[in-house]
């Protein structure tokens, strides 16, 4: 019995020098006994459609919020202030008597952009450059990995006060450029590690073997299996970034009032003692955010044990 | 030369220099040093029975320590180098002594000074100090260290303007007493010599100009100060004063967050707490294990209300102005934002100042006379009036300003709100770079204390003490009397006329008075009853500034 | 080996002298200078001049820079220049509240994220896997801002068991100390849970199929021995790389939580030398917090490299 744990860590040193270094995500595809229920034939399954279904509203809210029979988010009734759900206010007022529901719709498109945008082009020129360093060893990758580090290493928060200090006024899309900039030299790193860990292996040491031109490497044998990390991070990002937004407003940066997002509603919420007076104000752009966030993971989970062989034999 | 001193906004972590603004109604940015009215009390009778809060008739005990949260942090103790808002003020009454003290009928009593006492024709003041007096390092207060005092303060460019509008010159007549003459008669001149102007720091301070070791005369000596952390001072066993300060060590600890305070006081985290923030002061106003003192302070509280530049577009234009002031509803931003503690006030004084014009002319809301002044003034502006109101970035103000934006934009004046970082917010004031901002000032023991804050004579120039830059003959020739004129008769005459002519040209819009409080556990007593020498009452708490040397504490 | 370290040691070097020029030009980037801040109403430009050549600033900027990195070698960061205290002392205060901050917040981030990953690990998509997965991902729509003051309002206001705000320091008493860090910690921790949780599971689940776990289970080892002995050191990578990167970025990003607590961290203190244009604080500040994540990163990073030698090139 004493012998079996050293053998077994014997073994686990030599196996474990078949997976990849850095982010180790994938591994080989291992005979261990199926006790999983699903398999391809069967879909994407029911919570996967309601998710989906609940993302696309949300989105669809957003894009027609100025078409849809909503109240004018910057409107201020003064007879109705800090009221409670009711027929008038679906979602209540806020402290200036403005409709909560509408504020969250507006808002959602403030923090939606501010969310997924900066994350998209981050994996654009952070995540080909990430791979393009991880398969290339060599000075490109030493310097790049250096900038990266430098640029992570370095305190967003004074990067971001400063620029907008002379950048006046602060606005969405100069927003979603400072974001985008935090946010790539990370997905750099990420995506560069998981490279790192599949360009040794087998499979590409063959491709490379047989003639293929690095491109091709590039997205089909290393792409495809970049992409379950990739997505977990880019959505633990967009969090992130939806409540970096917050955190900005809290500071006074974020965007100009009275135009509203998700992260200046709830910084609202949570001033002038509105918690206790109006806890609405916070809880429905908090539950909003919750909402998508727990939506999105949800699917992109489920995408991910569906299009993963391994997983799904577990 | 008075002002309301710097205030400190929500985000007072910005401890250095520029103040902020807070509170409740439109509350601006204060100005560095100069002057506030201090150790004031109300106009009414005070009773010093026990049952009013802050007040004790009980026999004091000496000993224990108390820890006061205020609402920022200073940059350092030196009077001509650092910018001294309410917590400035409040630290320096700690370890400093004014010359005088505005006692609760409204004078200015002698307090480290013996006497004030001016010539027939008010121009010159002589001041003499009390013998045996000694600093915290030993060294003694004489008329050489008071010289010393005025000498740094004239030559240092923060605080030398506001002194030469004052004074002119000043010299030693004896050991103990200094004559100043005054740039023309100034009757309230001893009420200067209760602000900022008339804390008398040792000479080895003034030598080494160093403004993070203070060397006082006052009642507790710094022992310890990390910057936005804690000050404590221990008590001085050589006070001037026998028998106080009562307490063995005082604390302070400045705490940005409006809630963040107020959750440290119920949560006795701090034994007591200053704010302005209408919610927490309502909050604990009906808390019996707490006690809280409200202003109004003696003579004029410090006013919140929006300051109108009268020199760039649209606001130099009265029409407008008076448009502004017609589209205000009062009322409901006061009931919005006020929790019911803040009251509109449209004066330049509170309600009970005989200073106060009850027809002070001042416009009451009225939308559709504000449509009608908006469609004759646009034409004169390119067809449309637009406007920017700013305010440093304290939620409150934020909101207040957007209620703002909203009820002029009923009018027909299109505004756009933004916040201004703190000491962009100052600079912008002082070179007139803005349209509508967010203002707190004017508490005055007196109102002579106001003059460079108002008067056209500084009003021109790059950098003007005058931020509205208006230029009103009436108005300064109404200030003068009220400066020159020693009848008070005849002052009450000339600042019911200033009242009224602010009302006419409006480079102010009026909200309410600004609601500073001092709220303590039952534990700290008598925290807003100062006992002056020759016997007299002062408050010991007023305008966000107060003062430790009554205060005793029970367990 | 040691070639290895000194590399990485000149890497640091190199790094960190990067950084300190990016601060340096971020901050003098900034519109209006101290002067401003310092003379108030005061500020002509006669005095504005004077004061410029009083505090030094009226050089040209490759010479300040010189100067500033010359007094940083003989131990001299300059000191504000308002209160005048010296860089030195406010980092003396700021840097032992972050440490404390950092250390108690992921150490209780850990203490949750480490049990519910391996919990989570052996049944991978159950029951418990999946509310584990989805709660941890609704925690990251709990920003700080708002669980602090939710935090306050229960332990300190109404409960009374720690205070609301102010950091006691550790010679004042081991518990006071704790109990001052306690709310702002857990608030911190909250975020970081998600992370740990989801890189710890993703690389336990990935281990779990390797080769060598099949063998050991063959040998009749039960899961949760092999999970502990010989699964979590291999899978702890992306952990430990996670760890560096949040820890690292903590000492600013905490400022939120350090403006609620009124803790005069590096966080608070940077946003409010920055806004009083106080070149020198804010250049201390960002580079120390920099060289912090600097270093916390090539530690881990060296850590890794002991833990498995592959990582040599990432």
């Amino acid at each position: 019995m004493a012998e079996l744990p050293s053998q077994a860590s014997l073994e686990s040193e030599s196996f474990a020098s078949l997976s990849g270094h850095g982010l180790r995500v994938q591994g080989l595809a291992a005979g261990l006994p199926a006790s999983g229920i699903l398999s391809k034939k069967k879909g994407l399954g029911v919570t996967f459609w309601v998710c989906t279904a609940w993302v696309a509203l949300m989105i669809l809210l957003a894009v027609l919020a100025s078409v849809l029979p909503l109240k004018a988010p910057n409107f201020q009734d003064y007879s109705s202030v800090n009221v409670g759900p009711t027929a008038r206010h679906i979602l209540g007022t806020d402290d200036l008597g403005r409709d909560l529901l509408s504020r969250v719709i507006f808002g959602s498109r403030v923090s939606l952009v501010i969310g997924f945008v900066p994350i998209v082009l981050g994996l654009i020129v952070g995540g080909s450059l990430g791979l393009l360093a991880g398969y290339r060893a060599g000075p490109v990758d030493t310097v790049l990995n250096a900038v990266s580090f430098v640029l992570i290493a370095f305190p967003a928060l004074l990067a971001v006060m400063v620029i907008e200090a002379f950048w006046k006024p602060v606005v969405l899309w100069k927003l979603t450029l400072m974001f985008a900039f935090v946010s790539a030299p990370l997905l750099f790193r990420v995506i560069r590690a998981s490279t790192l860990s599949f360009a040794s292996r087998e499979f590409v040491v063959a491709a490379r073997a047989t003639g293929a031109k690095t491109s091709r490497i590039l997205l089909r044998e290393l792409l495809p299996n970049i992409v379950p990390a990739a997505v977990s991070f880019a959505l633990i990002g967009v969090a992130l970034l939806i409540v970096l937004e917050g955190s900005l407003a809290f500071l006074g940066l974020s965007i100009g009032l009275p135009t509203s997002s998700l992260g200046n509603i709830i910084n609202d919420g949570v001033n002038s003692n509105n918690l206790q007076l109006n806890p609405y104000i916070a809880l429905w752009p908090s539950l909003y955010i919750f909402l998508l966030l727990t939506a999105l993971n949800l699917m992109a989970d489920r995408l991910r044990s569906y299009f993963d062989l391994r997983e799904v034999k577990l | 030369m008075a002002d309301s001193a710097d205030r400190y906004d929500r985000r007072a972590f910005l401890a250095r220099g520029a103040a902020g603004a807070a509170a409740l109604g439109l509350a601006g940015v204060g100005l560095p040093a100069l002057l506030e009215g201090c150790g004031s009390s109300t106009p009414s009778k005070p009773r010093l029975s026990s049952s009013t809060p802050g007040v004790s008739t009980a026999t004091p005990r000496r000993g224990g320590s108390i820890t006061v949260g205020l609402n920022s942090e200073i940059d350092g103790f030196l009077p001509s180098a650092s910018h001294f808002d309410n917590s400035g003020l409040t630290y320096a009454n700690t370890i400093f002594d004014t010359l005088t003290v505005v006692a609760a009928d409204g004078s200015a009593k002698p307090y480290l000074a013996q006497s004030v006492t001016p010539n027939p024709d008010m121009t010159v003041w002589t001041i003499t100090l009390r013998p045996g007096v000694t600093f915290h390092d030993g060294s003694p207060l004489n008329a050489d260290v008071l010289k010393a005092n005025f000498d740094a303060l004239q030559s240092s460019p923060l605080t030398g303007p506001a002194l030469n509008g004052v004074v002119a010159s000043f010299q030693k007549v004896s050991d103990l007493a200094m004559a100043v003459h005054c740039v023309e008669p100034i009757v309230a001149f001893p009420h200067y010599l209760s602000t900022q102007l008339g804390y008398v720091i040792g000479m080895a301070q003034l030598q080494s100009a160093s403004s993070t070791k203070p060397i006082g005369t006052g009642p507790f000596s710094l022992e310890t100060w990390v910057p936005n952390d804690h000050f404590t001072a221990k008590r001085n066993p050589h006070y001037w004063r026998s028998g106080f300060p009562y307490l063995d060590s005082v604390t302070y600890k400045p705490i940005a967050i409006d809630e963040s305070r107020e959750n440290s006081l119920t949560s006795r985290t701090i034994d007591m707490m200053v704010s302005h923030d209408p919610n927490a002061i309502k909050a604990l106003r009906a808390n019996a294990s707490f006690q809280q003192v409200l202003n109004p302070s003696v003579g004029q509280g410090d006013m919140d209300f929006i300051i109108l530049n009268t020199e760039t577009e649209p606001t130099n234009d009265l029409m407008v102005r008076q448009a502004l002031a017609y589209a205000t509803n009062v009322d409901e931003l006061v009931k919005l934002f006020g929790a019911g503690v803040a009251k509109p006030n449209l004066s330049l004084f509170p309600p009970g100042s005989p200073y106060r014009a009850d027809d002070n002319g001042y416009p009451a809301y009225d939308l559709a006379k504000a449509k009608q002044l908006v469609a004759q003034a646009a034409p004169n502006h390119g067809g449309k009036i637009e406007l920017a109101l700013a305010t440093v970035t304290d939620p409150r103000l934020l909101n207040e300003i957007q209620a703002l934006a909203s009820m002029w934009g009923l009018a027909g004046i299109q505004t756009t709100v933004s916040t201004v970082e703190q000491v962009t917010f100052i600079d912008n004031l002082v070179t007139g770079k803005f349209q509508a901002y967010t203002d707190e000032q004017f508490g005055a023991s007196d109102p002579d204390l106001n003059y460079v804050w108002m008067s056209p004579t500084t009003a021109n120039g790059v950098i003007a003490l005058n931020f509205s830059r208006n230029k009103d003959d009436a108005l300064e020739a109404a200030l003068q009397k009220g400066r020159t004129m020693s009848d008070p008769a005849d002052r009450i005459q000339a600042y019911q006329e200033v009242d009224r002519r602010l009302s006419a040209d409006l480079p102010y819009l009026w909200a309410s008075l600004a609601t500073w409080s001092l709220t303590g556990s039952n534990a700290v007593m008598n925290f807003n009853n100062l006992t002056l020498p020759d016997g007299s009452h002062a408050r010991g708490f007023a305008d966000g500034v107060y003062d430790p040397t009554s205060t005793w504490r029970v367990s | 080996m040691l070639r290895f370290v000194a590399n990485r040691l000149l890497q640091l070097v190199v790094i960190c002298f990067l950084i300190s020029i990016f601060a340096f030009l971020l901050v003098h980037l900034l519109p209006g200078d101290p002067a401003k801040t310092i003379l108030g109403p005061n500020d002509t430009p006669a005095n504005h001049a004077i004061l410029l050549k009083q505090l030094g600033l009226n050089k040209g900027l490759v010479s300040q820079y010189a100067t500033w990195i010359i007094n940083i070698f003989h131990g001299n960061l300059g000191a504000s220049f308002l209160t005048k205290e010296s860089v030195t002392t406010s980092l003396g205060v700021a840097v032992p509240i972050d440490l404390e901050l950092v250390i108690v917040s992921q150490v209780l981030a850990l203490i949750v994220a480490i049990p519910m990953a391996l919990l989570a690990a052996l049944r991978p998509n159950r029951a418990f896997d999946r509310i584990a997965t989805t709660s941890t991902f609704g925690m990251l729509s709990l920003p700080t801002f708002v669980a602090g003051p939710l935090l306050v309002l229960l332990f300190a206001v109404t409960l009374k068991w720690v205070p609301a705000t102010g950091f006691v320091r550790l010679s004042q008493g081991f518990g006071a100390n704790l109990k001052s860090v306690i709310l702002p910690s857990v608030a911190l921790a909250i975020g970081s849970v998600t992370v740990y949780y989801r890189l710890l599971r993703a690389d336990l689940i990935a281990t779990l199929q390797e080769d060598f776990v099949t063998m050991a289970r063959s040998k009749g080892l039960s899961t949760r021995y092999i999970l502990v002995r010989h699964v979590m050191r291999p899978s702890s990578f992306s952990l430990l790389a996670g760890a560096g990167i949040t820890i690292g970025t903590l000492f600013t990003g905490a400022f939120v939580v350090e403006i609620l607590f009124q803790l005069p961290g590096i966080g608070y203190q940077l946003v409010s030398a920055i806004y009083a244009n106080d070149y020198l604080v804010v250049q201390g500040m960002a580079l120390v917090a920099a060289v912090a994540f600097v270093v916390v990163n090539f530690a881990i990073d060296f850590l890794l490299t002991v833990l498995d030698p592959r990582v040599r090139r990432g």
